[in-house]
């Protein structure tokens, strides 16, 4: 049969026809063949337009229909119901040719018009007869909503849909619903209380059956299609269980204070916080950031910022309490500890990092350990032997037998400590200090036997016959490392080690007149001072690097120079010179630094014949420790690298050698007590996971994907921090100290250790001090709480967004940030609203201190249109700035008195809504001064007063005035996350940055997106009851589809042809939406039309072209092109 | 003679440089009428066989329009349809067809003035370059001008 052609031309009014000669056309297209009816139309779109194509369909037979006229946008599918109504197939019989958008709009001559016109609907009418026909399948609407954004328009689409008795879900990213309408004191232009008629709307939300309210919770993806969404949201960790009573007690016991961004920073709030006090719900919520940096660079994790804090408060027991729950030698690290810490503290960034370890020694020094309180724990009956009472082997004692087993310490020395003792010189770590902490480990339990060496008194296998279910080696590394040069034997030569124990154990004075030390870590240091103190007259320091690569303590190193101690950098030591029998020096060549070695540091190379002497009759080698293994092998045969530690396993810390266990020196060669303790702790696991018979753990956890990197999202440095020195221990004169071994370090006081726990900057938000968990009657708090993501099925979505508030600190001319007294609008309305930093009170800020509040200003500038119809920040006007702005001018007079000068500079008054107009006049009347003109510039003298300079171009002046306050009335923008909004929800972004409506005037709240909706200052500014209305009218949209309960899906998707299909499988792989399947039998791929959407990545890449979108089929789009090129 | 009109084909997709060239239209933003916009659903729609037929029946000129990356309705098509074309401009310059004459434009819906800009250069570009080699009847009109046929 051959095609029926209908053409129809509108004239638009006369957009189409003031420029395309639309007779013309309409003649034109009667020519074409097939072609049975060609007519133009004042408007195709109107009632008589469609049934002009209706009766034409019947009248002649048609079998297709071209319209030319606006976009497909517009009216495709009301010309295609026109068809439907005539009784063909719309997508067979209908093709729509856009000639006004496309057309006369874009082309200012009338011929270039008409002929672009000519040839579109050439293309259409050559297309259309290769159309086919397609039916749109038919889906179940899920009568849920999810409304997005908790704010005024939010709550009220949830409402609406609600009280229809469909089901809402309201998510909202912050910890309360009610936007920015509940920070608001009054609304304009009736002045009733934004309080008394918001709160209502808060508590309907949060208890109406039909709202499931998910605050503190973000939509994180958004999967299928109008009736059929399924989207995921992410519960944040809200700390807080259901049960909270809000009654407040743990912010009050809360050591952490941050701005609260409610108040828009005008006052403090707590960690543990809700928002205002009308939060619905009214459910505390945790603050907590990712974890702190000191606390990830301690070897050992310790609550840092939480100890930190409890010396800020002066709670130094719950200090010590946080510091045992990780290191079980608070005193002992206090002193000697290397504090990674301090090197990744952020306060750094300020001025100088948080003096953590002094303070850590602070809080040891001041609270009793017999007072850190222990769980109750039931005894278990397995007994473990602990080898060697370092750091290490304290660790794991004292923390598994926290948990309630029996530990038993075997020490070979006569007093325990390890290295701690024997190591670790008295002036830097009291021994009183050291016995204090041990005695308080094993009070709890652990039995200790000194003096028992393995190897000699017992056996690995003895103790395993003593019953010993697990054994940990902390053996720690004793034995010297040899210096490998002429004459190192002879007497005079005493490693570092042994001189140390031996003056540390015995106190023996045996240092001769002049000294060598040869190294340059801590021991040599501890070396070089001890020897100071034990009756060296001259003591030198041999060290092969230059003083800059030197790995001792920079405080070490210091305190050795104070102490008289010479450094020979760069020189290392050739050969022992002996006088007969007698040490006379010792011979050294200089070295120079060569390229970096695998450490990273300089290689020194030696200078060829610049060898010297060093006179001396004492040589000290500190040059590396290894573990002594042999009464260990003896019995045993364990694995061992080639430094001589143990082999153990990185999670278990288990060794070649099952139930055996090994951490501290012993596996990773000398290092630092924090690093033994570390290890302690794995071992502490791993021990209890073995005698529970849970090894497996260990390998699931290795199983388990690595979880992504710890975004660092810290707290932000507060803008206003004050430079603080960083706090100073006392330190003994070393023209004193030299000749003791009594501590050189004093600790700081009191009153320094307080205020240099101020400086700390909460990087984490909450310290996890836990001192609200003992508050809080109620049980509520879970410092463990995840995050959570839940699915949820909706067949609409209502995205209630909201706006951002205008930042105007990069607008300098008004000073904002830097002057006290200039206020953003929602500064001001935080101070005029009752639950504010100042109750309501509208006062001057101090010039000192921004949170602190004086006495009420006597004159006021309000600047209108802050970045709004400001071609440099938003060319949009922001519509609700004006009427605002009378409102603080009529709020000043009525809180201050009528005598306060309130100046309005304005560009233009824009009072269009319903009673604004009359508020204006009534405002103005109350003796509002009213300048019409934008301020250029404020300034501030020491009084604190401003001047307003601007132009008044109503008398074509300039003007000065003097303020005691100016109010920034600053332009609504486009959220700083609408991207992520957009690309979540498939909707789209206008010019201005807003979401972007389907139609600005016939489908005001609709989106691209089928079945998503907008409602409220997300899609563009506007004031409250505007808002009201739009979400009322999205709710609307969502109940239509939740009512109708069916869907009607566009049928423009793929189908695979299989009788051309070769099973390549490639469109597979293209498919977004994973809509395609092959199909094993037939050896084709299928697309599964539920899922696909139609994008046509399969037929854009088929290599057989058997891969096709319905209604843009290769057909089709040739004859449009064909049409489109034909000459 | 009048000067060269170059014949541009637009694949625009339908959620973003169609939409853009409807808001051009709204704003009335005046540009050449040389180009003539087909509608796609997506860019990665636009097969390549689309692109050869238009250069096959005289195109001058081709401009694919698709979403910003990470902008696209269908998650990704946009970047299938930048592999695609720059493969095909390889086939392209094979024939003979410079690369300057096949374009890809990320156009948002909001991006009516880029549209305008887009269209205007695109026009002078082909103007400068002069009819595209299978661009026949332009030919024929040159071999007629120069005494030929």
């Amino acid at each position: 049969m051959s095609e029926r052609i209908g053409f129809y031309i509108c004239h638009c009014g006369i957009n189409i026809a003031y420029r395309v000669r639309v007779e013309e056309i309409a003649a034109y297209a009667s020519t074409f063949p097939g072609v049975v009816i060609a007519r133009d139309y004042l408007f195709m779109c109107s009632d008589p337009g469609q049934e002009l194509i209706e009766t034409d369909i019947k009248k002649h037979d048609l079998t297709r229909v071209v319209v030319a006229s606006c976009s497909p946008r517009m009216h495709e599918k009301t010309f295609r119901s026109a068809c439907a109504r005539g009784g063909l197939n719309p997508y067979y019989a209908f093709h729509m040719v856009c000639v006004r958008e496309h057309g006369s709009w874009v082309t200012e001559d009338e011929d270039e018009a008409t002929q672009k016109a000519r040839v579109l609907v050439r293309a259409g009418l050559k297309r259309v007869s290769f159309q086919e026909s397609l039916i749109p399948s038919e889906f179940s609407v899920n009568s849920n909503t999810l409304v997005v954004g908790g704010g005024i328009a939010g709550m009220q689409a949830a409402i609406d849909i609600a009280s229809s008795g469909f089901k809402a879900y309201l998510v909202e990213k912050e910890p309360t619903v009610g936007g920015h309408m509940l920070q608001y004191d009054k609304a304009f232009p009736t002045l009733d209380c934004t309080a008394c008629i918001g709160t209502p709307k808060m508590v309907a939300v949060g208890q109406d059956k039909n709202v499931e309210l998910k605050s503190y919770c973000e939509v994180e993806d958004v999967a299928g299609f109008v009736g059929n969404f399924s989207v995921t949201v992410n519960n944040k960790a809200r700390y807080i269980k259901t049960n909270c009573t809000g009654c407040g007690d743990c912010s009050k016991v809360c050591p952490v204070d941050f701005p609260n961004e409610w108040d828009v920073n005008t006052q403090m709030r707590k960690a543990i916080y809700l928002s205002f006090p009308q939060a619905v719900p009214v459910r505390y919520v945790i603050d907590k950031k990712s974890p702190a940096p000191c606390r990830t660079s301690c070897p050992a994790g310790t609550n840092v910022q939480g100890y930190v804090q409890m010396v800020k408060i002066g709670n130094y027991q719950q200090a010590l309490n946080i510091i045992m729950e990780r290191l079980p030698l608070p005193g002992v690290l206090g002193r000697v500890c290397p504090h990674p810490c301090e090197i990744d503290c952020r306060r750094g960034l300020v001025d100088s990092p948080v003096s953590i370890r002094d303070l850590k020694r602070f809080a040891a020094d001041n609270a009793n350990l017999a007072d850190v309180p222990l769980a109750e724990v039931k005894e278990i009956d397995k007994k473990i032997a602990v080898i060697g009472s370092g750091p290490a082997g304290l660790t794991v004692a004292y923390y598994l037998r926290r948990k309630g087993f029996a530990v038993s310490i075997f020490e070979s020395m006569e007093q325990p400590g390890g290295m701690l003792r024997t190591g670790i010189p008295d002036y830097r770590l009291p021994p009183a200090i050291l016995d204090q902490e041990i005695d308080y480990i094993l009070s709890t339990g652990v039995e200790l036997k000194t003096g028992v060496a393995l190897g000699r008194d017992f056996t690995l296998a003895s103790l395993k016959d003593d019953g010993f279910e697990a054994i940990f080696l902390g053996i720690g590394a004793h034995v010297p490392v040899k210096m490998n040069i002429e004459n190192e034997d002879v007497d005079g030569v005493l490693d570092a080690v042994l001189f140390l124990r031996k003056e540390n154990l015995e106190r023996a004075g045996s240092a001769k007149k002049r000294v060598v030390v040869i190294g340059g870590g801590n021991v040599a240091m501890d070396a070089a001072r001890v020897a100071v103190r034990s009756g060296a007259n001259f003591v030198s320091v041999v060290y092969r690097r230059s003083l800059k690569e030197m790995p001792a303590d920079h405080e070490e190193i210091e305190g050795a120079r104070e102490e008289g101690i010479e450094f020979i950098n760069l020189a290392g030591p050739k050969k022992i010179v002996m006088d007969g029998d007698r040490l006379v020096g010792i011979e050294c060549i200089k070295n120079e630094l060569g390229p970096a070695d695998d450490s990273g540091r300089r290689r020194p190379v030696p200078v060829e014949g610049s060898e010297f002497l060093i006179e001396c009759d004492m040589i000290i080698p500190a040059i590396g420790q290894r573990v002594e293994t042999a009464p260990v092998l003896k019995d045993t045969p364990f694995d061992l690298t080639a430094w001589g530690t143990f082999i153990v396993d990185p999670d278990t810390m288990e060794t070649s050698e099952p139930g055996v266990f090994a951490a501290g020196d012993a596996v990773t060669g000398p290092a630092t007590v924090v690093e033994a303790i570390a290890g302690g702790h794995k071992v502490v696991t791993a021990i209890g996971r073995y005698l529970n018979r849970e090894m497996a753990l260990f390998e699931e956890e290795r199983k388990q994907p690595k979880i992504a990197p710890l975004k660092n999202e810290f707290m932000p440095i507060p803008e206003d921090a004050q430079l603080m020195a960083r706090a100073k221990s006392a330190f003994v004169d070393p023209s004193e100290r030299k000749f003791s071994f009594d501590e050189v370090d004093l600790g700081l006081c009191e009153e320094s250790a307080q205020r240099e726990a101020q400086k700390c900057i909460n990087c984490s938000g909450c310290c996890e001090c836990k001192l609200c968990v003992d508050q809080c009657k109620a049980g509520a708090i879970d410092h463990d709480m995840k995050d959570e993501r839940q699915v949820i099925d909706v067949g609409s979505i209502i995205i209630a967004t909201g706006f951002d508030p205008l930042d105007p600190t990069p607008m300098l001319q008004y000073g904002y940030g830097k002057y006290a007294n200039v206020f953003t609008n929602l500064e001001f309305e935080r101070l005029s609203n009752a639950t504010g930093p100042t109750l309501g009170k509208l006062l001057k800020r101090d010039l000192k201190d921004p949170m602190v509040f004086t006495d009420p200003p006597k004159s006021v500038a309000i600047l209108h249109c802050i970045g709004s119809r400001d071609i440099n920040f938003h060319e949009y006007c922001s519509r609700t700035c004006c009427m605002y702005a009378l409102k603080y001018a009529h709020l000043l007079k009525d809180k201050c008195g009528h005598d306060t000068l309130v100046y309005n500079f304005y560009i233009d008054m824009r009072c269009f809504g319903k009673g604004y107009e009359e508020f204006y006049k009534k405002v103005q009347s109350e003796g509002v001064r009213m300048i019409r003109g934008k301020v250029g510039l404020i300034t501030e003298d020491e009084s604190g007063m401003l001047t307003v300079l601007a132009e008044d171009t109503l008398s074509n002046k300039m003007v000065e005035i003097e303020v005691e306050m100016a109010i920034l009335c600053t332009a609504m923008e486009p959220r700083s996350n609408a991207g992520d909004v957009m690309r979540k929800f498939g909707i789209g972004i206008g010019s201005d940055g807003f979401f972007q409506e389907e139609h600005p005037k016939l489908a005001p709240v609709s989106t691209p997106s089928s079945g998503v909706f907008l409602a409220g200052a997300c899609q563009g500014p506007k004031d409250i009851p505007d808002t009201v209305a739009q979400a009322k009218g999205a709710a609307a949209e969502c109940l239509a589809l939740s009512a109708k309960g069916e869907v009607e899906v566009p049928p423009m998707i793929s189908f695979i042809d299989p009788d051309v299909c070769v099973g390549c499988q490639v469109c597979i792989g293209l498919c977004p939406y994973t809509a395609i399947e092959f199909d094993q039998f037939n050896l084709v791929s299928e697309v599964n039309y539920a899922v696909c959407k139609g994008c046509g990545s399969c037929a854009g890449h088929c290599p057989s072209g058997a891969a096709k979108v319905r209604h843009f089929t290769d057909r089709q789009v040739f004859a449009e092109i064909d049409g489109l090129l034909l000459n | 003679m009048s000067e060269f009109e170059p014949k541009i084909v637009g694949f625009f997709c339908n959620w973003c440089t169609f939409t853009a060239a409807d808001l051009a239209g709204t704003s009335r933003l005046s540009y050449p009428s040389n180009i003539k916009i087909i509608r796609m659903m997506c860019s990665g729609m636009v097969d390549p066989k689309y692109v050869l037929k238009a250069f096959l029946n005289g195109a001058d000129g081709v401009l694919i329009g698709g979403c910003w990356p990470g902008d696209c309705h269908y998650i990704n098509g946009n970047l299938k349809a930048r592999r695609r074309v720059a493969m095909l401009t390889e086939i392209l310059k094979e024939y003979g067809i410079d690369e300057q004459r096949f374009w890809l434009r990320w156009i948002a819906a909001s991006e009516g003035t880029m549209l305008r800009d887009v269209a205007n250069e695109m026009t002078d570009k082909l103007k400068q370059l002069g009819p595209s080699p299978f661009n026949l009847s332009s030919n024929r009109k040159d071999l007629t001008a120069m005494g030929g046929l």
